[in-house]
Protein backbone atom coordinates (compact mmCIF):
# COMPACT_ATOMS: atom_id res chain seq x y z
CA UNK A 1 0.00 0.00 0.00
CA UNK A 2 1.29 3.44 -0.92
CA UNK A 3 2.74 5.78 1.74
CA UNK A 4 1.04 8.75 0.09
CA UNK A 5 -2.21 9.24 2.08
CA UNK A 6 -4.21 10.32 -0.99
CA UNK A 7 -3.17 7.34 -3.05
CA UNK A 8 -3.70 5.04 -0.08
CA UNK A 9 -7.22 6.42 0.37
CA UNK A 10 -7.99 5.85 -3.32
CA UNK A 11 -6.65 2.32 -3.24
CA UNK A 12 -8.72 1.52 -0.16
CA UNK A 13 -11.79 2.91 -1.91
CA UNK A 14 -11.46 0.35 -4.69
CA UNK A 15 -11.16 -2.53 -2.19
CA UNK A 16 -14.50 -1.65 -0.52
CA UNK A 17 -15.52 -4.57 1.71
CA UNK A 18 -12.05 -6.08 2.06
CA UNK A 19 -10.53 -3.39 4.25
CA UNK A 20 -10.12 -3.71 8.00
CA UNK A 21 -12.17 -1.70 10.49
CA UNK A 22 -9.13 0.46 11.31
CA UNK A 23 -8.52 1.19 7.63
CA UNK A 24 -12.20 1.98 7.14
CA UNK A 25 -12.11 4.48 10.01
CA UNK A 26 -8.93 6.07 8.66
CA UNK A 27 -10.45 6.26 5.16
CA UNK A 28 -13.63 7.91 6.43
CA UNK A 29 -11.64 10.51 8.33
CA UNK A 30 -9.37 11.19 5.37
CA UNK A 31 -12.21 11.51 2.86
CA UNK A 32 -14.00 13.88 5.25
CA UNK A 33 -11.02 16.21 5.31
CA UNK A 34 -9.78 15.86 1.70
CA UNK A 35 -12.00 17.25 -1.04
CA UNK A 36 -9.87 15.76 -3.83
CA UNK A 37 -10.22 12.21 -2.45
CA UNK A 38 -13.91 12.83 -1.73
CA UNK A 39 -14.33 13.68 -5.39
CA UNK A 40 -12.52 10.50 -6.36
CA UNK A 41 -14.73 8.38 -4.09
CA UNK A 42 -17.93 9.89 -5.50
CA UNK A 43 -16.70 9.59 -9.05
CA UNK A 44 -15.56 5.99 -8.48
CA UNK A 45 -18.97 5.13 -7.05
CA UNK A 46 -20.67 6.55 -10.12
CA UNK A 47 -18.31 4.70 -12.47
CA UNK A 48 -18.86 1.41 -10.63
CA UNK A 49 -22.64 1.84 -10.76
CA UNK A 50 -22.49 2.61 -14.47
CA UNK A 51 -20.20 -0.35 -15.10
CA UNK A 52 -22.55 -2.68 -13.26
CA UNK A 53 -25.47 -1.31 -15.22
CA UNK A 54 -24.03 -2.45 -18.55
CA UNK A 55 -26.23 -5.33 -19.56
CA UNK A 56 -24.46 -8.21 -21.25
CA UNK A 57 -26.78 -11.12 -21.75
CA UNK A 58 -26.60 -14.46 -23.50
CA UNK A 59 -28.96 -14.70 -26.45
CA UNK A 60 -31.34 -17.64 -26.71
CA UNK A 61 -29.62 -18.90 -29.86
CA UNK A 62 -26.19 -18.88 -28.21
CA UNK A 63 -27.57 -20.74 -25.20
CA UNK A 64 -29.26 -23.36 -27.38
CA UNK A 65 -26.17 -23.77 -29.58
CA UNK A 66 -23.94 -24.19 -26.53
CA UNK A 67 -26.21 -26.78 -24.97
CA UNK A 68 -26.41 -28.71 -28.22
CA UNK A 69 -22.64 -28.66 -28.66
CA UNK A 70 -22.04 -29.80 -25.12
CA UNK A 71 -24.57 -32.65 -25.45
CA UNK A 72 -23.04 -33.77 -28.76
CA UNK A 73 -19.57 -33.77 -27.26
CA UNK A 74 -20.86 -35.68 -24.22
CA UNK A 75 -22.30 -38.30 -26.58
CA UNK A 76 -18.99 -38.54 -28.48
CA UNK A 77 -17.06 -38.99 -25.25
CA UNK A 78 -19.51 -41.61 -24.05
CA UNK A 79 -19.17 -43.58 -27.30
CA UNK A 80 -15.40 -43.34 -27.11
CA UNK A 81 -15.53 -44.60 -23.54
CA UNK A 82 -17.70 -47.54 -24.60
CA UNK A 83 -15.34 -48.42 -27.47
CA UNK A 84 -12.40 -48.29 -25.09
CA UNK A 85 -14.19 -50.58 -22.66
CA UNK A 86 -14.89 -53.07 -25.46
CA UNK A 87 -11.24 -53.04 -26.49
CA UNK A 88 -10.15 -53.67 -22.88
CA UNK A 89 -12.58 -56.58 -22.49
CA UNK A 90 -11.38 -58.13 -25.80
CA UNK A 91 -7.73 -57.68 -24.82
CA UNK A 92 -8.36 -59.34 -21.46
CA UNK A 93 -10.22 -62.25 -23.12
CA UNK A 94 -7.45 -62.77 -25.71
CA UNK A 95 -4.78 -62.71 -23.01
CA UNK A 96 -6.66 -65.26 -20.95
CA UNK A 97 -7.29 -67.58 -23.93
CA UNK A 98 -3.65 -67.34 -25.04
CA UNK A 99 -2.38 -68.24 -21.57
CA UNK A 100 -4.82 -71.13 -21.32
CA UNK A 101 -4.05 -72.49 -24.81
CA UNK A 102 -0.30 -72.17 -24.30
CA UNK A 103 -0.49 -74.23 -21.13
CA UNK A 104 -2.67 -76.80 -22.88
CA UNK A 105 -0.35 -77.05 -25.89
CA UNK A 106 2.71 -77.40 -23.68
CA UNK A 107 1.09 -80.30 -21.85
CA UNK A 108 0.07 -81.82 -25.19
CA UNK A 109 3.60 -81.63 -26.56
CA UNK A 110 5.01 -83.14 -23.36
CA UNK A 111 2.56 -86.01 -23.65
CA UNK A 112 3.42 -86.49 -27.34
CA UNK A 113 7.16 -86.53 -26.58
CA UNK A 114 6.57 -89.28 -23.99
CA UNK A 115 4.44 -91.31 -26.38
CA UNK A 116 6.92 -91.10 -29.26
CA UNK A 117 9.96 -91.45 -26.96
CA UNK A 118 11.64 -88.37 -28.42
CA UNK A 119 13.73 -85.93 -26.40
CA UNK A 120 11.79 -83.16 -24.65
CA UNK A 121 14.12 -80.33 -25.90
CA UNK A 122 13.27 -81.16 -29.51
CA UNK A 123 9.54 -80.91 -28.80
CA UNK A 124 10.21 -77.72 -26.87
CA UNK A 125 11.83 -76.22 -29.95
CA UNK A 126 8.94 -77.33 -32.17
CA UNK A 127 6.52 -75.88 -29.66
CA UNK A 128 8.30 -72.49 -29.66
CA UNK A 129 8.46 -72.50 -33.48
CA UNK A 130 4.73 -73.19 -33.64
CA UNK A 131 4.01 -70.41 -31.15
CA UNK A 132 6.14 -67.94 -33.08
CA UNK A 133 4.95 -68.99 -36.52
CA UNK A 134 1.87 -66.69 -36.64
CA UNK A 135 3.91 -63.70 -35.48
CA UNK A 136 6.70 -64.43 -38.01
CA UNK A 137 4.13 -64.90 -40.77
CA UNK A 138 2.38 -61.62 -39.88
CA UNK A 139 5.75 -59.84 -39.78
CA UNK A 140 6.69 -61.10 -43.25
CA UNK A 141 3.32 -60.03 -44.68
CA UNK A 142 3.56 -56.57 -43.09
CA UNK A 143 7.13 -56.10 -44.35
CA UNK A 144 6.08 -57.14 -47.83
CA UNK A 145 3.14 -54.74 -47.80
CA UNK A 146 5.35 -51.95 -46.41
CA UNK A 147 7.94 -52.31 -49.16
CA UNK A 148 5.14 -52.53 -51.73
CA UNK A 149 3.58 -49.27 -50.44
CA UNK A 150 6.99 -47.57 -50.37
CA UNK A 151 7.51 -48.61 -53.98
CA UNK A 152 4.14 -47.18 -54.92
CA UNK A 153 4.81 -43.87 -53.11
CA UNK A 154 8.16 -43.59 -54.77
CA UNK A 155 6.65 -44.03 -58.21
CA UNK A 156 3.92 -41.51 -57.38
CA UNK A 157 6.48 -38.94 -56.30
CA UNK A 158 8.46 -39.49 -59.46
CA UNK A 159 5.27 -39.26 -61.47
CA UNK A 160 4.60 -35.85 -59.93
CA UNK A 161 7.61 -34.42 -61.73
CA UNK B 1 -18.19 -17.79 12.74
CA UNK B 2 -21.85 -17.75 13.69
CA UNK B 3 -24.33 -20.58 13.06
CA UNK B 4 -25.91 -19.00 9.96
CA UNK B 5 -22.57 -18.36 8.29
CA UNK B 6 -21.48 -21.89 9.16
CA UNK B 7 -24.68 -23.29 7.67
CA UNK B 8 -24.17 -21.38 4.39
CA UNK B 9 -20.49 -22.36 4.20
CA UNK B 10 -21.44 -26.03 4.59
CA UNK B 11 -24.24 -25.71 2.04
CA UNK B 12 -21.80 -24.19 -0.47
CA UNK B 13 -19.25 -26.94 0.15
CA UNK B 14 -21.97 -29.58 -0.34
CA UNK B 15 -23.05 -27.92 -3.57
CA UNK B 16 -19.47 -27.85 -4.86
CA UNK B 17 -19.03 -31.52 -3.99
CA UNK B 18 -22.24 -32.37 -5.83
CA UNK B 19 -21.03 -30.43 -8.87
CA UNK B 20 -17.67 -32.22 -8.76
CA UNK B 21 -19.40 -35.64 -8.65
CA UNK B 22 -21.74 -34.70 -11.48
CA UNK B 23 -18.87 -33.45 -13.63
CA UNK B 24 -16.95 -36.66 -13.07
CA UNK B 25 -19.99 -38.57 -14.36
CA UNK B 26 -20.31 -36.05 -17.23
CA UNK B 27 -23.95 -35.65 -16.25
CA UNK B 28 -25.58 -33.69 -19.13
CA UNK B 29 -28.45 -32.45 -16.95
CA UNK B 30 -26.01 -30.99 -14.43
CA UNK B 31 -24.13 -29.28 -17.26
CA UNK B 32 -27.38 -27.83 -18.55
CA UNK B 33 -28.17 -26.37 -15.16
CA UNK B 34 -24.62 -24.99 -14.79
CA UNK B 35 -24.81 -23.36 -18.22
CA UNK B 36 -28.15 -21.84 -17.23
CA UNK B 37 -26.80 -20.56 -13.93
CA UNK B 38 -23.47 -19.12 -15.04
CA UNK B 39 -24.27 -18.09 -18.62
CA UNK B 40 -24.47 -14.31 -18.13
CA UNK B 41 -21.55 -14.08 -15.72
CA UNK B 42 -19.29 -16.09 -17.99
CA UNK B 43 -20.18 -14.19 -21.14
CA UNK B 44 -19.78 -10.85 -19.34
CA UNK B 45 -16.32 -11.87 -18.17
CA UNK B 46 -15.31 -13.04 -21.64
CA UNK B 47 -16.64 -9.88 -23.31
CA UNK B 48 -14.61 -7.74 -20.91
CA UNK B 49 -11.55 -9.95 -21.25
CA UNK B 50 -11.49 -10.08 -25.04
CA UNK B 51 -13.21 -6.77 -25.79
CA UNK B 52 -15.12 -8.49 -28.61
CA UNK B 53 -18.60 -9.93 -28.44
CA UNK B 54 -18.19 -12.40 -31.34
CA UNK B 55 -14.96 -13.83 -29.97
CA UNK B 56 -16.45 -13.98 -26.47
CA UNK B 57 -19.38 -16.04 -27.79
CA UNK B 58 -17.02 -18.53 -29.46
CA UNK B 59 -14.98 -18.84 -26.30
CA UNK B 60 -18.18 -19.17 -24.27
CA UNK B 61 -19.03 -22.37 -26.15
CA UNK B 62 -15.47 -23.63 -26.00
CA UNK B 63 -15.39 -23.08 -22.25
CA UNK B 64 -18.43 -25.28 -21.64
CA UNK B 65 -17.05 -28.02 -23.89
CA UNK B 66 -13.81 -27.85 -21.92
CA UNK B 67 -15.76 -28.03 -18.66
CA UNK B 68 -17.32 -31.25 -19.93
CA UNK B 69 -13.99 -32.73 -21.03
CA UNK B 70 -11.99 -31.72 -17.97
CA UNK B 71 -14.79 -32.00 -15.42
CA UNK B 72 -12.92 -34.78 -13.63
CA UNK B 73 -10.23 -32.29 -12.61
CA UNK B 74 -12.63 -30.19 -10.53
CA UNK B 75 -12.32 -31.38 -6.94
CA UNK B 76 -15.06 -29.28 -5.36
CA UNK B 77 -12.71 -27.67 -2.83
CA UNK B 78 -12.97 -24.28 -4.50
CA UNK B 79 -15.92 -22.37 -5.83
CA UNK B 80 -17.09 -23.71 -9.18
CA UNK B 81 -17.19 -20.18 -10.62
CA UNK B 82 -13.48 -19.68 -9.82
CA UNK B 83 -12.60 -22.89 -11.69
CA UNK B 84 -14.92 -21.98 -14.56
CA UNK B 85 -13.42 -18.51 -14.97
CA UNK B 86 -9.90 -19.93 -14.82
CA UNK B 87 -10.77 -22.31 -17.67
CA UNK B 88 -12.28 -19.46 -19.69
CA UNK B 89 -9.20 -17.35 -19.07
CA UNK B 90 -6.80 -20.11 -20.13
CA UNK B 91 -8.79 -20.74 -23.29
CA UNK B 92 -8.73 -17.03 -24.10
CA UNK B 93 -4.99 -16.83 -23.54
CA UNK B 94 -4.42 -19.92 -25.69
CA UNK B 95 -6.53 -18.44 -28.46
CA UNK B 96 -4.75 -15.09 -28.31
CA UNK B 97 -1.35 -16.72 -28.29
CA UNK B 98 -2.29 -18.65 -31.42
CA UNK B 99 -3.79 -15.65 -33.20
CA UNK B 100 -1.70 -12.79 -31.87
CA UNK B 101 1.44 -14.03 -30.18
CA UNK B 102 2.55 -10.61 -28.90
CA UNK B 103 0.19 -10.07 -25.96
CA UNK B 104 -3.32 -9.97 -24.62
CA UNK B 105 -3.41 -6.20 -25.06
CA UNK B 106 -2.94 -6.22 -28.80
CA UNK B 107 -6.48 -7.42 -29.39
CA UNK B 108 -7.88 -5.67 -32.42
CA UNK B 109 -11.01 -3.71 -31.65
CA UNK B 110 -13.90 -4.39 -33.93
CA UNK B 111 -15.43 -0.94 -34.31
CA UNK B 112 -18.31 -2.16 -36.44
CA UNK B 113 -19.55 -4.69 -33.94
CA UNK B 114 -21.97 -3.64 -31.25
CA UNK B 115 -19.97 -4.10 -28.07
CA UNK B 116 -22.83 -4.91 -25.74
CA UNK B 117 -26.47 -5.88 -25.88
CA UNK B 118 -28.97 -3.34 -24.66
CA UNK B 119 -32.11 -5.34 -23.99
CA UNK B 120 -35.41 -3.66 -23.21
CA UNK B 121 -35.97 -3.58 -19.45
CA UNK B 122 -39.00 -2.28 -17.59
CA UNK B 123 -40.58 0.77 -19.10
CA UNK B 124 -38.18 3.72 -18.88
CA UNK B 125 -38.89 6.83 -20.90
CA UNK B 126 -37.24 7.45 -24.24
CA UNK B 127 -34.98 10.07 -22.68
CA UNK B 128 -33.95 7.73 -19.88
CA UNK B 129 -33.24 5.00 -22.40
CA UNK B 130 -31.13 7.33 -24.49
CA UNK B 131 -29.18 8.56 -21.48
CA UNK B 132 -28.70 5.01 -20.23
CA UNK B 133 -27.53 3.90 -23.66
CA UNK B 134 -25.12 6.82 -23.89
CA UNK B 135 -23.70 6.12 -20.47
CA UNK B 136 -23.33 2.42 -21.27
CA UNK B 137 -21.61 3.23 -24.54
CA UNK B 138 -19.30 5.63 -22.72
CA UNK B 139 -18.35 3.02 -20.15
CA UNK B 140 -18.02 0.34 -22.82
CA UNK B 141 -15.79 2.65 -24.82
CA UNK B 142 -13.71 3.36 -21.74
CA UNK B 143 -13.38 -0.34 -20.97
CA UNK B 144 -12.25 -1.06 -24.51
CA UNK B 145 -9.45 1.47 -24.12
CA UNK B 146 -8.09 -0.23 -21.03
CA UNK B 147 -5.38 -2.87 -21.21
CA UNK B 148 -6.96 -6.36 -20.96
CA UNK B 149 -5.50 -7.10 -17.52
CA UNK B 150 -7.26 -4.03 -16.07
CA UNK B 151 -10.50 -4.82 -17.91
CA UNK B 152 -10.35 -8.30 -16.48
CA UNK B 153 -9.67 -7.05 -12.94
CA UNK B 154 -12.59 -4.62 -13.08
CA UNK B 155 -14.93 -7.22 -14.55
CA UNK B 156 -14.09 -9.83 -11.92
CA UNK B 157 -14.23 -7.41 -9.04
CA UNK B 158 -17.03 -5.03 -9.91
CA UNK B 159 -19.25 -7.20 -12.08
CA UNK B 160 -18.74 -10.62 -10.57
CA UNK B 161 -18.08 -9.44 -7.03
CA UNK B 162 -15.17 -11.85 -6.58
CA UNK B 163 -12.98 -11.66 -3.51
CA UNK B 164 -9.31 -10.78 -3.92
CA UNK B 165 -8.35 -14.40 -3.15
CA UNK B 166 -10.70 -15.73 -5.83
CA UNK B 167 -9.36 -13.20 -8.32
CA UNK B 168 -5.80 -14.24 -7.53
CA UNK B 169 -6.80 -17.88 -8.10
CA UNK B 170 -8.40 -17.11 -11.46
CA UNK B 171 -5.66 -14.84 -12.79
CA UNK B 172 -2.71 -16.60 -11.20
CA UNK B 173 -1.13 -13.43 -9.81
CA UNK B 174 -0.49 -12.35 -6.19
CA UNK B 175 -3.19 -10.48 -4.28
CA UNK B 176 -1.04 -7.32 -4.21
CA UNK B 177 -1.03 -7.35 -8.03
CA UNK B 178 -4.78 -7.88 -8.09
CA UNK B 179 -5.28 -4.86 -5.81
CA UNK B 180 -3.01 -2.75 -7.95
CA UNK B 181 -4.83 -3.75 -11.15
CA UNK B 182 -8.23 -2.85 -9.72
CA UNK B 183 -6.99 0.55 -8.58
CA UNK B 184 -5.17 1.34 -11.80
CA UNK B 185 -8.02 0.09 -13.94
CA UNK B 186 -10.61 2.15 -12.13
CA UNK B 187 -8.40 5.24 -12.14
CA UNK B 188 -7.75 4.88 -15.88
CA UNK B 189 -11.45 4.34 -16.59
CA UNK B 190 -12.39 7.43 -14.59
CA UNK B 191 -9.75 9.50 -16.32
CA UNK B 192 -11.08 8.35 -19.68
CA UNK B 193 -14.67 9.14 -18.73
CA UNK B 194 -13.71 12.60 -17.57
CA UNK B 195 -12.57 13.37 -21.08
CA UNK B 196 -8.98 12.34 -20.99
CA UNK B 197 -9.61 10.09 -24.01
Amino acid sequence: MSSDPHERARQLTTLSDEVSAAERTWLAAHVESCSSCRGFVESAGETIRSLRAIPITVSGSLLAATRMRVRQRALELQRRQERLQTIWVCAAAVTFCTAFNTALLWRGFAWLSQRLSHSTPLFGLVFIALCLAPAIGAGIILLARGSHSAGQNGSLELGGF
Amino acid sequence: MNATACYFANAMADENTEIARGLQRRDPDLLDSLIEKYQHRLLRYLVHLTGRRDLAEDLFQETWVRVLERGGQYDGRHEFSTWLFAIARNLTLDYLRRKQPSSLDTLSDDDDATPFDIPATGSPSALELTLQRERSEQISGGMEQLPAKYREALALRLHEGMSLEEMAAVTGVPISTVKSRIYRGLSALQAWLKGGR
